[in-house]
């Protein structure tokens, strides 16, 4: 099978990150932070070596700082339910994913959807115009999950600093791929899913919080101050109750180490290089619809959306996935994205690749869809 | 020799505690104590020398610390 949907999640986990889960699963069964004995701090001291790789790699102040939970909409959730309260304003991109919407809608306070250009700067222009007096919060992706087109946060981040706004970044589509520092670029809070460009496992979320979170929306055992039935407010256990996904963890860590080792420069050199291929050929094919500009270093994830003419996404990806080829079809759980691109109707199919992904089987991908 | 019993309250300001103290050369352990009615359920860091200096070390590195006492 040709797999390129790695957007959704990555489909080749490395070997390292395969021995890390099954070290875990074999070594480290017993529960961290709940029990003083040796296995249960042998498995403590691998979380807490993992918080400090997370934040290294991330350019976050402190491993504490690091918190573990089921995936990046959670990590999304727990920041945009526990900063933002009545009367707030908030402000996200036109193409920002429901893990974003959806918790932003249910909190209650009014926001502002900025929009985003193929320009930088007109997209930087409209953010600083949506921003208000009370705007508390600006949540947005690094890049989109739909286009690909990485957006100028840093840029962004660093207006918020300037007004004493809360900067929100959702890394799931750039964590791995683009060197991300918190503390240069002024994010208070990142939330990635390390099981896509960081090649960890499902079931792992990262979230870093540099500033405070005020309501916790989950609340129940964390292995400390027991005696009390208020939630405890110190990172990273009050946001992390229940147990943690100790071998998932394990494979953070190890998909780290395997980005580190290849080089991530390397890793998005190569990925650009496909979805250049990938757009050359499919842009020659006169039965598909592209709608993005063609794929620029720094400015486009390896993601390419994409439709053949006349047929609906999932049509179109039936006949794919019936020729081994594993693409992702619909609305990517992004409707705004698609409103953008006229294509909210009936989806795009998208095809996004990893380090694991070679050029010949993007040539012959782009050879099937000539028989489409 | 004393021995003193540090309770940072969470494992994760245990490791790092612990991390920080070994790298300035201090011999501790990690254990975690139950029924203590001020900490419920916590980890605490034991260690021998110098308090004073082990402090400012967890101090200065963001550990929170909550309790210090010292035993014979």
């Amino acid at each position: 099978m040709i797999y390129f949907d790695n957007a959704a999640t990555s489909g080749h986990k490395p070997q390292m990150v395969i021995n890390a889960v099954n070290n875990a699963l074999k070594n480290l069964s017993a529960n961290p932070g709940r029990s003083g004995h040796k296995a249960a701090l042998d498995a403590a001291d691998m979380v807490y070596k993992t918080r400090q790789k997370v934040a290294d790699f991330f350019g976050a102040e402190g491993a504490e700082n690091v918190v573990f939970t089921q995936n990046c909409t959670h990590a999304l959730n727990y920041v945009i339910k526990g900063v933002l309260k009545r009367g707030d304003h908030a402000v996200v991109s036109s193409l920002e994913h429901n893990a974003v919407m959806r918790p932003l809608v249910k909190t209650g306070v009014n926001f502002d959807v900025a929009r985003v250009f193929e320009n930088d700067e007109d997209t930087v222009a409209d953010f600083e115009k949506k921003l208000k007096v009370n705007t508390k919060l600006v949540i947005m992706t690094g890049a989109s999950n739909v286009t690909g087109q990485i957006l100028p946060f840093e840029e962004i981040a660093k207006i918020c600093k300037k007004r004493g706004i809360f900067f929100c970044l959702d890394a799931a589509q750039v964590a791995g791929i683009m060197p991300i520092n918190m503390q240069k670029m002024h994010i208070d809070y990142l939330c990635a899913a390390p099981h896509k460009s960081l090649y960890a496992p499902m079931g792992i979320g990262i979230l870093i919080c540099t500033k405070p979170i005020e309501n916790t929306v989950i609340e129940g055992g964390t292995g400390t101050s027991s005696l009390e039935f208020v939630q405890p407010n110190t990172l990273p256990e009050m946001l992390e109750s229940g147990t943690l996904n100790v071998p998932a963890i394990a494979g953070v860590s190890a998909g780290i180490d395997f980005v580190n080792k290849i080089g991530m420069e390397k890793i998005y050199n190569f990925e650009t290089k496909l979805l250049k291929i990938l757009y050359d050929g499919l842009s020659k094919n006169h039965k598909i619809i592209l709608y993005t500009a063609p794929p620029k270093m720094h400015k486009y994830a390896p993601v390419l959306p994409f439709n053949v003419r006349g047929m609906k996404s999932d049509e179109a990806n039936e006949f794919f996935s019936q020729n081994g080829v594993a693409l992702r079809a619909g609305l990517h759980c992004a409707p705004t994205a698609h409103k953008m691109l006229g294509t909210a109707d009936f989806g795009t199919l998208r095809a996004s690749f990893s380090a694991f992904n070679n050029e010949n089987e993007v040539i012959s991908f782009i050879n099937l869809a000539k028989k489409v | 020799m004393k021995r003193y019993v540090i309770a940072t309250g969470t494992v994760t300001y245990a490791i790092k505690g612990r991390d920080l103290l070994r790298k300035n050369g201090f011999t501790v352990k990690i254990e975690r104590i139950t029924g203590d009615n001020t900490l419920g359920c916590g980890y605490v860091l034991i260690l021998t020398g110098d308090i004073e200096k082990a402090e400012k070390i967890l101090k200065n590195g963001g550990v929170k610390i909550l309790r210090i006492t010292a035993e014979q």
